[in-house]
């Protein structure tokens, strides 16, 4: 017991510590869009796949759309936040917003197998790398 | 309050900082807040994405009503992190309530990371009149 909450908890700082040392990778190398496009997305790496994940709360499922041309990942959607009506505000920091944002994967992607999931307001796409893509071992005669 | 807006709006995660010093490291984050009132209710909406309904845990003690929602960082388990632009972290925030809430009727429900605490206000009371003797 004790030593599963204590690898929860590793994991997580070591995550966290992950992200902070991430802050000034280039993995995208040059690209004309700020680091910090909206929405934020973290990507991982999987073996030959590549996860890329958002934080986009509250959004409906059918407002979600995902585009995939080449190595273009285009994510866009919007958020729209819904009183009841005659409710009167005392404190707003939700936002409505409207996101739509290109990433620009460095690897080929299989299209047909990608696989996306909403859950918990997270949106995360999991993106194989495509075959042809693949660095081959090339035989020694 | 529901106009549309094109504009895009960028929000930085807050992260917490003010609470009690913690007896494990890690980040923790104040979930962005919508406080709205009706005539029966208040509504409290707060975003904690990543955060599953069974993870969410409400308190409510001497009038602070205080939300704690953990994320399982377990999915993150054996990925490596190549490109990162937020943080993760488990979400903790705290609200004083006032006395005109029943405390005995709060509802919650969260949808997708998105939580909405539903407080009743206690109903009106009748003005008491004295008669004087």
């Amino acid at each position: 017991m004790y030593a599963s909450f204590a690898n929860t908890f590793d994991r997580l700082v070591k995550v966290q510590n992950a992200v902070e040392a991430s802050r000034r990778s280039d993995y995208f190398g040059q690209s004309t869009t700020h680091r910090s496009a909206h929405p934020f997305i973290n990507l991982f790496q999987d073996g030959d796949n590549t996860i890329l994940t958002a934080e986009v709360p509250g959004l409906e499922k059918e407002e979600i759309n995902l585009e995939i041309k080449d190595n273009l990942l285009r994510l866009s959607g919007k958020r729209k936040v819904n009183f009841p009506e005659k409710a009167s505000a005392r404190r707003l920091e939700r936002r409505n917003f409207n996101f739509d944002r290109t990433v620009k994967l460095p690897v080929q992607v299989d299209a047909a197998q990608i696989n996306a999931e909403y859950k918990n307001g997270i949106l995360k796409v999991v993106l194989p790398r495509a075959e042809s893509d693949k660095p081959k071992a090339i035989e020694i005669n | 309050m529901t106009e549309e807006k094109n504009e895009v709006v960028v929000q930085d995660k807050k992260e917490l900082t003010s609470e009690k010093e913690q007896t494990f490291s890690g980040k923790k984050y104040i979930p962005a807040t919508d406080i709205v009132e009706t005539k029966q209710e208040l509504m409290v909406y707060m975003d904690m994405p990543g955060v599953d309904r069974k993870q969410v845990n409400i308190k409510l003690e001497k009038n602070v009503l205080a939300i704690d929602g953990q994320i399982d960082s377990q999915p993150y388990g054996d990925l490596k992190l190549i490109y990162s632009e937020y943080n993760i972290g488990h979400f903790a925030r705290r609200f004083e309530l006032s006395n005109e809430i029943d405390q005995s009727k709060i509802e919650a429900r969260m949808n997708d990371g998105v939580l909405l605490l539903t407080l009743p206000k206690v109903p009106e009371q009748q003005p008491a009149s004295i008669q004087v003797n």
